[in-house]
């Protein structure tokens, strides 16, 4: 809180500096050039927007569509990529190779770590005081939904120096989603507890649900990255009190590293069981969340951990092929007595930083002020750019998407007032535009089958409404370090990282034992774990 | 003073003046070894350092002296990879010795130049296939789940084999996929050896009475040594490289105790993880190493079949 109150005071000062010196006229937050101004990004893309919307739109690229037409149009600015690869992984290594040669693009995204060796190299700009002179009023406000931590992340010496791609907290949390049509042949009850998963993913890999005759069902789908937001494994390891990759406080009001908490070796073991007993893909290591997404789809597996929209993709998939498939998103489930809670972090992963010899710096500004205005504002245009009826992911065309970190809560309780009292015309903006898509799966036809990803998510028993269930009961456990990487963090996090999935993944297929778990908490502590512990410590209390 | 140059002129530098247009000839290859490979060494000065790459090469970095050395020694994994790759190294140039010599000599003894050059085209034809495609297609059949490897095996009663996920097979399956990828491109050097032995020396020992058997073991073999002597010293220099592509193309998580080697190593911690001081200093370790490598077979290949380059 300090750290915002002076950099507020900074940037109202610095205001008054350019108002009075400068005089000149008022920034305007929507101004359009009056030459055409190019904003060279570079950026990654991934199967969603391939199966969403390329597949469909085979004209399109991504320097052509609604949304660099939209920039140009309003802002007079003209979106270019210099390179473009596929893949999240990917990305980041083709970025490291250009930051570690010092040959970055105008404006890049980048994660806090990327930002921090930016900022401390000089290569990329403070943004307080053009953030402040050209951010609109509604963009402030959507950028300060979850708190000042997105900005504090990236703020260096009292300096800001990326401006978030801010996006809900609640999203990032786990669900359990399960196939209902087997539970309902099998006679199972939802899985309530880590002993009713362990069963249910026993009944699936027995039963031969296609009748194929072999034994080809997986229990719980896991994918080799153990942590992302399909096929996760956070879910399952937070049954055991145990919060893999983020910060949380010890008895004694400590932050430790999550991954090195006893739970996590409770839940090792359990996972290995699984593995001896036939309920866990052996082959999982080498599989990436697109392979198991197509097992997935084709029906070899009904129970795995994910986020809300695993319904869109890769689900509406599997139920395409099948109509008789059915899914739903339910709570992750308790292995212990301890009060359960589903982990949390910064929902935003990526910063937008500009380059120090940028001209136009503010340009990137206004265009976060009209993706933010176009999609959630007042005269919002959200079932054209955002959620329209016909492709998905199409936000994603966007080269920054701040994302109104509420807008998902917002428009699920609009719904389900809705779902009450009938009454439509206080459903407005991105809820309308989700009502015109349950309507449309409602209505049983074709068209509106390709909907019914939506209805899982919004519909009465959607994966929102336990999200919001987290939220009301208090079942949410935030990352508690918030703050820019520390100097150890910076070179040795990912080192670890790497280290602890590797560890994790032997010990789960019996490679190494057990053991190997406390092996893994010395060598994560001698190999800069500590440092980084302290200095992690040091910020909680300069924070408190 | 007047003399020694005289003298120089007369015996040296008329030597020099008459060899001047090979050296020519040689300057521009001495100058890209010079721009690529020994200025380069310079960046050795990473490993010494917390090396922020923004601040450049010439920057102010901040000096650590062995600290990089010391923390990949306590680094689980980097200890392995050396084992690894000198293991792995180790059977892929003894491999590619035997497996190429013994196809060519069979091959050149093969009467039918149809079956000859059919052959020898279908054997180097996957040496075009890069490794990322060999990657994909390895992965597909040799998948313990429906992979044409393991069904094939299940035919005789085998159970699945995860070739590439588990520690038992990895390097195994490693060393098998290079030879055979390659065998066949190398066996070519090998055949152009055999062509050039004088027809002669096989007509003299058919004279005295070799057989078959014996004119490849007495006449093909011998004239063929200095190309074997030539072929090992070479490979011998890559002892610790036991191919970045292959491995990394089809390594995991799973099998990074057995199948992780030093190149894939140090591409984890420089490019992915960004601790470039660290991973320099790997490189610079493993460099070393091959020196020393290199060195002792250069003197035993002089030695034991008085072999010289230089």
């Amino acid at each position: 809180m300090k750290k915002l109150s002076v950099f507020l005071a900074l940037a109202l000062a610095l205001t008054m500096l350019a108002s009075c010196c400068l005089a000149e006229e008022k920034p305007d937050p929507f101004g359009k050039y009056d030459e055409p101004v190019t904003v060279h990004f570079v950026r990654s893309t991934d199967d969603t927007l391939d199966a969403n919307f390329f597949s469909q739109h085979p004209d399109k690229t991504m320097t052509d569509n609604l949304w660099c037409d939209l920039y140009r149009d309003t802002l007079n600015v003209i979106v270019d990529y210099d390179w473009i690869v596929k893949g999240g992984d990917e990305y980041d290594q083709k970025l490291n190779i250009a930051l570690g040669v010092g040959d970055i693009p105008e404006f890049v995204n980048v994660n806090t770590l990327q930002l921090k060796q930016l900022a401390e190299a000089d290569l990329i700009m403070p943004l307080e005081d053009i953030y402040d002179a050209y951010a609109s009023d509604f963009t402030k406000k959507i950028m300060l939904d979850t708190g000042t931590s997105p900005f504090d992340a990236a703020t260096i010496n009292g300096h800001l120096y990326g401006l978030p791609n801010v996006d809900s907290t609640l999203m990032i949390a786990d669900l359990l989603w399960v196939r209902t049509d087997w539970l309902e042949k099998l006679g199972l009850p939802i899985p309530t507890t880590m002993e009713e998963v362990l069963a249910t993913a026993e009944a699936f890999a027995k039963a031969d649900f296609d009748g194929n005759g072999v034994d080809d069902t997986v229990g719980m789908a896991i994918a080799k990255d153990l942590w992302g937001q399909l096929f996760s494994l956070r879910g399952f390891f937070n049954g055991f009190q145990s919060y893999p990759g983020i910060w949380v406080e010890d008895e004694n009001g400590k932050l430790v590293y999550g991954s090195t908490l006893p739970g996590t070796k409770d839940a090792l073991k359990t996972l290995h069981e699984m593995y001896e007993k036939g309920l866990i893909d052996p082959e999982f290591g080498v599989k990436d969340g697109g392979k198991v997404a197509e097992a997935t789809t084709a029906g070899k597996c009904g129970l795995f951990y994910g986020a809300q929209w695993n319904s869109i993709y890769p689900l509406q998939s599997c139920v395409n092929l099948d109509k008789d498939a059915q899914w739903r998103a339910v709570s992750i489930v308790p292995a212990t007595d301890q009060p359960l809670k589903a982990q949390t972090d910064v929902g935003t992963l990526h910063w937008t930083v500009v380059r120090k010899d940028v001209e136009h710096p503010e340009a990137v500004v206004k265009m976060f002020n009209v993706f933010i205005d176009k999609n959630w504002g007042p005269n919002n245009e959200n079932g054209i750019y955002y959620a329209p009826l016909d492709s998905e992911s199409i936000w994603k065309l966007s080269p920054v998407v701040p994302t109104n970190p509420n807008k998902n809560n917002d428009a699920f309780m609009v719904l389900e007032q809705y779902r009450k009292d009938g009454d439509e015309s206080k459903v407005t903006g991105e809820a309308y535009s989700i009502l015109q898509k349950l309507k449309a799966f409602e209505s049983g036809s074709e068209d509106g089958f390709a909907l019914w990803g939506w209805e899982r998510i919004y519909g009465a028993d959607g994966a929102y409404g336990v999200l919001i269930d987290y939220q009301n009961k208090g079942m949410l456990q935030d990352n508690l370090f918030v703050g820019a990487p520390t100097e150890t963090m910076t070179s040795r996090m990912s080192t670890l990282e790497d280290l602890q999935d590797e560890v994790f993944t032997k010990i789960i297929l019996g490679e190494s034992d057990i053991d190997a778990f406390d092996k893994f908490v010395d060598d994560f502590n001698a190999l800069g774990g500590k440092d980084i512990t302290e200095e992690v410590n040091e910020w909680y209390a300069s924070v408190k | 003073m007047e003399k020694t140059t005289r003298a120089l002129s007369r015996h040296g530098g008329g030597r020099l003046m008459k060899e001047l247009p090979f050296h020519l000839m040689l300057l521009p290859a001495v100058i890209l070894v010079f721009i690529y490979m020994y200025i380069p060494l310079g960046g050795l000065i990473i490993a010494f350092q917390k090396f922020v790459p923004a601040k450049g090469l010439f920057g102010n970095q901040k000096w650590v002296g062995w600290d990089n050395f010391i923390y990949l020694y306590h680094l689980p994994g980097a200890i392995s990879a050396l084992q690894n790759t000198i293991i792995i190294a180790f059977w892929k140039i003894i491999l590619h010795l035997i497996i190429p010599i013994t196809v060519s000599i069979l091959l050149n003894e093969v009467r039918s130049t149809g079956f000859r050059r059919t052959a020898q085209t279908l054997i180097y034809l996957p040496h075009f296939l890069s490794w990322i495609i060999m990657g994909g297609i390895l992965i597909d059949i040799l998948s313990p789940s429906g992979g044409i490897v393991n069904r094939l095996l299940g035919v005789f009663g085998v159970e699945p084999i995860f070739f590439l996920g588990s520690n038992d097979h990895f390097r195994f399956t490693l060393i098998f996929t290079d030879v055979w990828k390659e065998f066949g491109f190398n066996t070519i050097v090998y055949l152009a050896a055999i062509t050039n032995i004088d027809p002669n020396q096989y007509e003299a020992a058919t004279i005295d009475g070799a057989n078959r058997f014996q004119r490849m073991l007495y006449v093909t073999l011998p004239n063929m040594r200095m190309i074997i002597v030539l072929m090992m010293v070479l490979s011998l220099g890559n002892v610790l490289n036991a191919g970045f592509d292959q491995v990394f193309n089809l390594y995991s998580k799973q099998v990074y105790a057995t199948g992780d080697i030093l190149d894939t190593f140090i591409y984890r911690i420089g490019l992915i993880d960004a601790q470039f001081g660290v991973a320099t200093a790997m490189g610079m370790f493993k460099s070393v190493v091959s020196t020393v490598f290199i060195s002792v077979s250069y003197y035993c290949a002089y030695r034991f079949a008085d072999y010289r380059i230089f």
